[in-house]
């Protein structure tokens, strides 16, 4: 057997084997009931929920993006790390917080939530409609990542076309029939595959290219240094300024994105959470490999045009092809994971909020959900064809563009006077800077995110018409400040703060 | 939901590792077990990250309260 039918066999084993995972974890689900799909029926234990946030969290972009961007820019890469484990400690209080409101309230994800905090279903649409624009692109780079491995481990036997087609039904399947639980399911056998073929690349590149670990690190200090220090080797624009406003920035975003909303409310209780945000930081210890292995591949293949090919290049000629088959395997089950989640919320949100709104409609929400999850998947498939490159511009901003709900989301949570109108102003003109620093090609702006200038504007405008018109919701749209123990509540609160932090 | 939970200061500990020290820690020398001065130093502060979580719930009286009503739980059955 060649090479290529080799690699692509395996690759082909892993990606069944996921279906089949997904598929079993529907067993024994209600059918009906939309929460026991959009977010497991919010019963996932410690371990579960440690894997899907892992799996959410370490894309395709961590794995071949992360090396990518060494291989280009040098250390500004490890930003990844940096913002994940400040998302992890912002999580220990905010994951909590969602979880006590949304289960509480019988909630799904933002949307409903910021509906029922201002009592405004029609805020719910407009934020159903921002995150959409804003995670589109995500699903879409997921598809392109994944198209990129399976091109690459294939030997060029498979195009581009076919492996976008195979991420989108591969995904698609498994989310439709067992929701959040199965993206659980699939993440265990991705997170194992992802951990040993990273460990197996982590010794084995060292020791083939450069005599050992020790050779790669000294001719990286001798030859290399500029990688390895901010800014890089590419000129100012991603310094010391932009790592910190970035890690600042995707932190805060970390605990707002509707995915990590899914993972957190699917938890079976809060404490769950706050176990997970000391846990999991760990894992990020993961992406110092592909980091490294990046700046290792500007030795063993410099000037490549395509650099989120180059770890995948730096070991195709040598390796086995079995081996890269597995590798491969990893690659694409990064790439399908958080877009099967993606994919999910879209549809969790839009049938909460805006499709499911109606008394006619309500019945329905689960087979909604279910029809939007698959149209989004239909939409990220048509525009990777059709426009490769707009929405892939477009994903940088995902995070500087989900930012500007902070405020709506978890600022309304913990300030009950906080008003809305200012919030969603706020929210307006925060998008607006990051859109035209975007697009006029000023993100970074004097080095710092364009996201975080943003959000800067967004919290001011809120905090001045708070000050101007402060709102006064009853009680029950905020939280209760009891204990958020997560489990069943015997003690109700006794006295309330105002409504101030 | 912020009253009397004085150790979730502990939570500013990542950020402060992280980005605070960055301009003492970005430099190549010296080298530490075989790595450049900056990435050795972001390996500490992931490694410390999980610590500072650690802290902020030991001394958190919601962590506390939810570990009671835990092991109440656990008796019960």
């Amino acid at each position: 057997m060649n090479n290529a039918a080799v690699s692509i066999g395996i690759l082909a084993l892993f990606l069944v084997a996921a279906v089949v995972l997904g598929i079993r974890a529907a067993r024994g689900q209600d059918k009906v009931d939309l929460a026991e799909w959009s977010v497991g029926g919010r019963s996932l234990g410690i371990v579960m929920t440690l894997v899907l946030m892992a799996g959410e969290t370490y894309t395709s972009f961590s794995y071949l993006g992360a090396a990518g961007w060494s291989y280009t820019y040098g250390a500004s890469g490890l930003y990844l790390v940096a913002y994940l484990s400040i998302g992890m400690a912002v999580s220990y209080l905010v994951g909590p917080l969602l979880w006590g409101y949304a289960h509480r309230h019988g909630l799904h994800n933002i949307t409903d939530l910021v509906a029922h905090r201002f009592a405004a279903p029609w805020l719910g649409a407009v934020v159903a409609v921002v995150a959409t624009v804003f995670l589109l692109p995500y699903i879409q780079l997921q598809i392109t990542g994944m198209g990129t491995v399976v091109a690459s481990v294939s030997y060029g036997a498979i195009g581009l076309g076919l492996s976008y087609l195979v991420a989108f039904l591969i995904s698609e399947v498994f989310i439709l029939a067992s929701g959040l639980r199965g993206s659980a399911w699939v993440s265990v056998l991705k997170d194992i595959t992802v951990v040993v073929t990273l460990a197996v690349v982590f010794v084995y590149v060292p020791m083939k290219f450069f005599g050992g670990y020790g050779g790669l690190m000294n001719r990286l200090i001798t030859e290399r240094p500029a990688w390895l220090t901010l800014p890089g080797p590419k000129g100012d624009t991603y310094g010391m300024a932009w790592f910190i406003s970035t890690a600042l920035l995707n932190g805060a975003v970390y605990s707002v994105l509707p995915t990590s909303v899914a993972g957190f409310l699917g938890a079976r209780s809060a404490q769950t959470l706050r176990r997970n945000a000391m846990i999991l930081p760990f894992y990020q210890l993961l992406l110092f490999i592909p980091v490294l292995l990046g700046m290792a591949a500007t030795f063993v293949v410099p000037g490549l045009k395509n650099s989120n090919l180059a770890m995948f290049e730096m070991i195709r000629a040598e390796m086995p092809a079995w081996l890269l088959g597995v590798i491969g395997a990893a690659g694409a089950l990064s790439a399908i994971v958080p877009m099967a989640v993606f994919m999910l919320v879209i549809g969790t949100m839009w049938s909460r909020s805006i499709l499911g709104r109606h008394p006619r409609t309500a019945a329905h929400q689960r087979p909604l959900a279910q029809l939007v999850t698959l149209g989004a998947g239909v939409v990220a498939l048509g525009m990777t064809f059709l426009f490769p490159n707009v929405l892939v511009r477009l994903s940088v901003i995902s995070y500087e563009g989900i930012a500007q709900l902070l405020p709506l989301v978890v600022l309304a949570l913990l300030w009950r006077r906080m008003s809305m109108v200012g919030a969603v102003i706020g929210m307006c003109v925060g998008i607006a800077i990051v859109l035209a620093l975007v697009i006029t090609g000023n993100d970074p702006w004097s080095g710092i995110n364009a996201g975080a200038i943003g959000l800067v504007a967004n919290l001011a405008v809120t905090f001045v018409a708070t000050l101007v018109r402060p709102d006064n919701p009853p009680d029950d749209r905020m939280p209760v400040p009891e204990f958020d123990t997560g489990l069943p509540r015997s003690v109700t609160a006794g006295s309330r703060p105002d409504g101030d932090l | 939901m912020l009253t009397n939970r004085k150790s979730l200061w502990w939570l500013l500990g990542p950020p402060v590792v992280y980005l605070a020290a960055l301009p003492v820690a970005n430099r190549v020398e010296p080298v530490v077990f075989g790595l450049p001065f900056l990435m050795f130093w972001l390996v500490v502060a992931t490694l410390l990250s999980p610590l500072f979580v650690w802290l902020a719930a030991k001394g958190d009286p919601v962590w506390a309260a939810a570990r009671r009503a835990e092991r109440a739980q656990a008796d019960k059955q």
